[in-house]
């Protein structure tokens, strides 16, 4: 912007500030017009038929919407009005009314620049009307825009002395569409929130996070089960005479995983009851009479009649449940307690039942 | 009568019908042998100046007369002669029931295989290999114990793992050998002058069709022919005497008995995906691409090779063929006896550290309790620290040590963080053998065992 007159390159510059956002709301083309930066003639040509010859392109808007943004966008510049009251006083002020046709709105251009925006943009939609007329809207060439906005964007020069003051009047310009809109709504608000209910994308993730819903509560439901079928953790397995001396009993194996043992352990004749399940992996050992061990076919760990692991890779003893003299005189064992010999805890009285 | 004949009527017929199939093959060699392999040196005794054919002709005779004796010998099983004998059985059950021996020979046939590749990529030589293979598989068919590992529904996908493996193997280096030549000779690659590029349509296309309907008819057959091995209901409580792993994963099986669990079913296998992965970051020798070589890339050729070959199939086979109930080692004729007794007594390398006769005078023995400045915690520390160092001096101060000795050359090549990740990758491939030999020589069962931790390496 300078006091001279605007070279041609400044005013395609407006002009294809204004274009760009004809494929925008009339809003947001005013506010990038400020901002734009000339590119080259030819470009800002190109914008501008293309603007024009893709109406299709425009959200709202046919040619004629896209005619008002350009004449509407060129001359927005100066114009600051910060409320509604802002843009009725700049109308007033520059006097251009309601613009009637393409003709008023280039005189009111080539007129009162200052003026020219806020009659384009507090109602765009009369501005549209203005430029239904595609025969005229269309016919209008380039050179006319550009001739058009020279004549503007000259007599605006003095208005524009101060660039940064031009603030955009984005809100107020919405107020009075977003307003129209609103009455609308309210109108026809059940139809509307019967098609958005009625939609594919509604139903598809509505029936999404029900079904989710659902299998989450049956997941939840299936964790507290109406019967539990496993063993009890505490259970009497025989009086002590049943357990004859050095001997293991596999009796218990299959139901409850333990194997009951009566054996000397340091000069001490001791009943207790090991864990059928291997340190190393968790498979199942069996007893050889024969070799006096417990081997693993997993992995081939073994382990003593005592519990003590002594070949293959298992890296520790197998653990002893609780086992205790109940008050009817037979053995009670609790599985729901371990007892691990590398913590020390075979010295606990709970883990054995001397005989 | 026997409850386990080695021979019947049924097994008789069926090597009949086996030395039939090695007749007819033979007989094509034959043919072919006469055609391309000309004749003997004159000054060869005996045969010479004989075609190279007599000999596979004798051969192909004898097969048809093995076929024929089979065929007619199935009324008297228990009397027929052609069996193996027990001195050829007991020898070979006591070298394959020996873990050491096994391993050893696996990493020595490792070896040859790479030592003498220009020789036995010959088609005769591999040809000879793969009859002498056939034939002692069907004489071992002759026995009992064979014939129920081998011939168990399960295995025979390994049995021809083991054909297809050793076919793949002899395609590339024959090709590399040959490629190798070239390269020495300074004649154009194979892949130069033979150009076997064709059309995707309608040539490749043509011939994946081909390969997907015999894959499917073969699919179809076998699962008619053999049945789905299927066991009893699951029990937690009953675990099948053995219990073997998926054939594919008896490898991480067999080193599930050599570390804890966390290391061989988690590092270990990250270690090998890892690894795998890391290849194009290491390997940056462009040699090889695109055609077949060996000298080009011998490293990594040797190296992947020692990872699949000894510490992948071989411990597929062993664990197949060779483990049997207790995860005892079992010889290929032997009786899986569910009671063989095998002294497997391990100990930790922390006994045998403070045990010893220096340090158990020095110190009176292991380490126990809070022994050790009160603290159990570095009671046990103390007690595991020969392992712990060790490790760490294993994985710390070897990868610089290699560096500037013997990888020297690598180490220059590849750049200092390069072959950092690569010389760990390596020791953690070499872990495996390592600890499975302590293990068979010296009982060993931990370097470091902290049990209370749940911590053992």
């Amino acid at each position: 912007m300078s006091d001279q007159k605007p070279s041609s390159d400044d005013i395609l510059s407006k002009i294809r500030g204004a274009a760009k956002p004809a494929g925008d709301k009339p809003a947001a083309a005013e506010e990038s017009s400020a901002a734009a930066a000339p590119k080259g003639t030819s470009d800002i040509l190109a914008s501008i038929k293309g603007g024009a010859a893709k109406p299709k392109a425009a959200a709202p808007a046919g040619t004629a919407d896209i005619m008002a943004s350009i004449k509407g966008g060129a001359a927005a510049k100066p114009a600051a009005p910060a409320g509604t009251a802002g843009i009725l006083d700049s109308i007033k002020g520059g006097g251009a009314a309601k613009p009637a046709g393409t003709a008023s709105i280039l005189d009111s251009i080539k007129g009162g620049g200052a003026a020219k925006p806020a009659a384009a943009s507090v109602a765009p939609k009369a501005a549209a009307k203005a430029a239904v007329d595609p025969s005229k809207a269309s016919g209008m060439s380039a050179a006319d825009m550009i001739k058009a906005a020279r004549t503007s964007v000259g007599g605006s020069v003095e208005a524009t002395a101060a660039p940064k003051k031009v603030a955009l009047p984005s809100k107020p310009l919405v107020q009075p569409a977003a307003a129209a809109k609103a009455a609308d709504t309210r109108r026809s608000f059940l139809s509307d929130a019967l098609t958005a209910v009625c939609s594919p994308l509604f139903v598809a993730w509505g029936s999404l996070i029900t079904a989710t819903a659902a299998s989450s509560l049956a997941m939840a439901r299936f964790m507290m089960p109406n019967v539990l079928v496993e063993p009890p953790t505490k259970f009497k397995i025989g009086p002590p005479t049943d357990y004859g001396a050095s001997t293991v009993s596999t009796k218990w194996k299959a139901q409850f995983g333990v194997w009951i043992v009566n054996d000397e352990i340091d000069g001490q004749q001791m009943i207790y009851a090991l864990s059928t399940v291997c340190t190393h992996l968790g498979c199942t050992p069996n007893w050889l009479e024969g070799e006096q061990k417990f081997k693993c076919p997993c992995h081939g760990s073994g382990f003593y009649k005592s519990g003590v692991n002594f070949e293959g890779p298992a890296p520790r003893p197998l653990e002893r449940h609780g086992i205790r003299l109940a008050e009817d005189g037979t053995l009670e064992v609790d599985k729901s307690v371990k007892f691990q010999k590398e913590l020390g805890q075979w010295d606990n009285a709970a883990c054995f039942v001397p005989v | 009568m026997n409850p386990h004949p080695d021979l019947t009527s049924g097994v008789l017929h069926g090597l009949g019908w086996y030395y039939l199939i090695l007749f007819v093959m033979n007989l094509l060699w034959t043919v072919r042998s006469f055609k391309v392999d000309g004749e003997f040196k004159k000054s060869t005794p005996i045969l010479g100046g004989m075609p190279v054919a007599t000999v596979w002709a004798v051969l192909t005779s004898i097969l048809l007369m093995l076929s024929a004796a089979h065929f007619t010998g199935g009324s008297s099983p228990e009397k027929f002669m052609i069996r193996l004998p027990e001195w050829f059985k007991n020898p070979v059950d006591a070298y394959f029931a020996n873990p050491v021996i096994y391993f050893a020979g696996s990493v020595g046939l490792y070896w040859a295989m790479i030592r003498f590749r220009e020789w036995w990529v010959q088609d005769t030589v591999a040809y000879t290999m793969l009859q002498l293979s056939l034939i002692f598989m069907g004489l071992s068919l002759s026995d009992y114990d064979f014939r129920q590992i081998v011939g168990k529904p399960d295995n025979v996908p390994i049995v021809a793992m083991l054909f297809i493996v050793s076919f793949l193997t002899w395609i590339y280096f024959k090709r590399a050998v040959d490629n190798d030549n070239r390269i020495a000779q300074g004649r154009p690659l194979f892949e130069q002058e033979n150009n076997e590029k064709v059309l995707v349509w309608p040539d490749l296309v043509y011939i994946e069709l081909i390969c997907m309907v015999v894959l499917t008819a073969v699919l179809v057959f076998w699962g008619i022919a053999l049945e789905a091995p299927l066991e009893e209901p699951a029990s937690s409580v009953k675990t099948p005497n053995p219990s073997k792993a998926p054939w594919y994963f008896l490898g991480l099986q067999e080193m599930l008995v050599y570390f804890d669990p966390w290391l061989a079913g988690v590092v270990l296998p990250g270690i090998i995906l890892g690894g795998l992965i890391a290849v194009p970051y290491i390997d940056f020798n462009k040699g090889g691409n695109g055609y077949y070589s060996f000298k080009e890339r011998s490293f990594a050729i040797s190296t992947f090779l020692f990872g699949f070959f000894p510490l992948w199939i071989a411990l597929i086979v062993l664990g197949t063929f060779l483990r049997g109930p207790n995860w005892n080692f079992y010889g290929i004729y032997e009786l899986w006896d569910v009671h063989k007794v095998v002294a497997a007594n391990n100990v930790n390398l922390s006994e045998f550290f403070w045990n010893s006769p220096l340090f158990s005078w020095m110190y009176g023995g292991l380490p126990k309790g809070d022994s050790f400045m009160g603290s159990p915690t570095l009671t046990l520390l103390l007690r595991e620290s020969p392992g712990i160092l060790l490790t760490l001096g294993y994985f710390a101060l070897l990868p610089p040590l290699l560096g500037l000795t013997v990888l020297r050359k690598y180490f220059v090549k590849m750049g200092i963080l390069r072959f950092l990740v690569f010389s760990n990758l390596a020791l953690w491939m070499a872990v495996l053998p390592i600890k499975m030999l302590l293990r068979w020589a010296f009982s060993l069962k931990y370097i470091v065992g902290i049990p209370e931790w749940f911590f053992n390496i």
